[in-house]
């Protein structure tokens, strides 16, 4: 495997006081799984927002690649390609 | 500085803090903090300065804990909030209960799915109890309708009472190495078996200083017209205890309904315990006349105390966690509603009056003074 892509990863404004602010991240990755690993490593307080304690994004986030949702795709094993972007978003539910 | 009456209003939308001057005549409302986030469990500790929490449960972005120490002007995340072991393969749902502990910055936190947690650090860093998390009966516990909570931590010298929805009580004589369930005259009416070793719909347990060994529960009742296997099971659901929650027996007699959720002793009386009874099929107040009843001889007789609230179209539920009684010579009771109201019953709940009716569906009441 070559050297990764680098992609983005754009970051929904409730949880950028995770991350010093930032409202995007890049880094690089093979695929979400891989970016998610990233995130655990250099941004724990964020990824703790994504993921739970099992590794399992969180049941009620969706994960996109840039328009498409990774349910949709390969989940979190959807291969990323240089300049993506990887945006995580609440479902809309509730009330 | 002249003692406050301090109020955590744990609401649907996050956390708000009301205060009040002894009198108790007025208060003040801060908040919400938190915004937006479902707040199950608040907790004021009072022993040195003091310091207020609440469980912001976030179903999006997880599970935190705020903490005050500008008794509830601003909330700050704790370092860390509860969390298993990834190992483990649970993840944690909802924040239930915060409690003091033994050491000064000591805290026990009950979780859904029902574990228990203790911090030693003021909520900064948490460890699993496993005496309890991994007891053989957690993975056969069911959830009931608010989930598989741990919403009761009654700490006592060196016995530690635990309420489970639905485990049931679980009893530690050894400071919280290991539990037992201590259920015996415990009833459940969601199981042919009316008196099953665990798996109760337990809602509240409270108790006091002045009558060791004694404690009162609020159980799942509603249960008087069954008729299927094993047969009616009337007044399960209001209990006492005079022997450390080693065996039960019911106290509901009198009452409109034996169903409820939260139970609340009087801090100078341990003979005089409130519950809020509601209609088992509906969750509201029977006929839509709310009332808290009030026994003063330990659940031997119940008044009903209703002066200054709705006398009818009123159908509002009182959860667990949100009804509570400040310390004060002559104390007042309060409680929220899911519509929205918080209630304020001066002398001893002898009179009701609205302090706030438009906030989120209240899920926790707290009360200090400090």
């Amino acid at each position: 495997m070559g050297a990764a892509p680098v992609i983005a990863i754009h970051i929904p404004g409730p949880l950028r006081a995770y991350c010093a602010g930032a409202s995007q991240l890049s880094m690089s990755a093979h695929s979400v799984r891989a970016a998610l690993e990233e995130l655990q490593r250099t941004q724990p307080a964020l990824y703790r927002n994504v993921c739970d304690e099992t590794g399992a994004v969180r049941r009620h986030l969706n994960v996109f690649v840039n328009s498409d949702n990774v349910r949709d795709l390969d989940g979190v094993d959807t291969t990323l390609t240089p300049g993506d972007v990887v945006t995580f978003l609440p479902a809309v539910s509730g009330g | 500085m002249t003692d406050r009456v301090i109020l955590t209003i744990g609401t649907k939308k996050g956390v708000f803090v009301a205060d009040a001057a002894k009198p108790r005549r007025s208060f003040a409302l801060r908040g919400p903090f938190g915004p937006g986030v479902p707040v199950y469990s608040t907790l004021i500790d009072t022993r040195g300065t003091p310091r207020l929490y609440a469980s912001s449960c976030n179903p999006f972005f997880g599970m935190k804990v705020l903490r005050s120490t500008d008794l509830g002007k601003s909330f700050t995340e704790t370092k860390s909030a509860p969390a298993f072991p990834k190992e483990d393969g649970r993840a944690l749902a909802n924040i239930w209960s915060l409690e003091t502990g033994g050491g000064k910055k000591d805290l026990w936190c009950g979780v859904e799915p029902a574990s228990l947690f203790k911090s030693h650090d003021g909520g900064d860093s948490w460890d699993l109890v496993p005496g309890i998390s991994n007891h053989e009966h957690a993975r056969k516990w069911q959830p009931g309708n608010g989930g598989l909570c741990m919403h009761t931590i009654i700490l006592d010298g060196n016995r530690v009472h635990l309420g489970i929805s639905t485990g049931g009580h679980y009893l530690s004589e050894d400071g919280g190495e290991t539990f037992r369930a201590s259920n015996q005259g415990v009833g459940a009416g969601f199981a042919p078996d009316p008196y099953p070793e665990f798996g109760q719909c337990v809602h509240k347990i409270a108790r006091h200083d002045d009558a060791p060994g004694r404690l009162y529960m609020q159980n799942h009742g509603g249960w008087a017209d069954w008729t299927g296997p094993g047969g009616p099971r009337p007044d399960i659901g209001v209990l006492r205890s005079d022997d450390y929650g080693r065996t039960w027996r019911s106290i509901a007699k009198g009452l409109p309904s034996d169903f409820g959720f939260p139970i609340v002793v009087h801090p100078q009386d341990a003979d005089t315990v409130y519950v809020m009874p509601l209609e088992g099929a509906t969750r509201t107040c029977p006929g839509g006349a709310p009332a808290v009843w009030r026994s003063e001889n330990g659940g031997e007789s119940w008044s009903r105390l209703a002066r200054g609230l709705p006398k009818k179209q009123s159908y509002f539920t009182v959860l667990r966690d949100a009804m509570d009684i400040d310390r004060l010579k002559v104390p007042a009771l309060y409680f929220g509603t899911t519509t929205g109201q918080l209630w304020i019953g001066r002398e001893g709940g002898e009179q009701w009056d609205c302090l706030f009716d438009s906030l989120p569906p209240i899920h926790n009441v707290k009360v200090a003074v400090v």
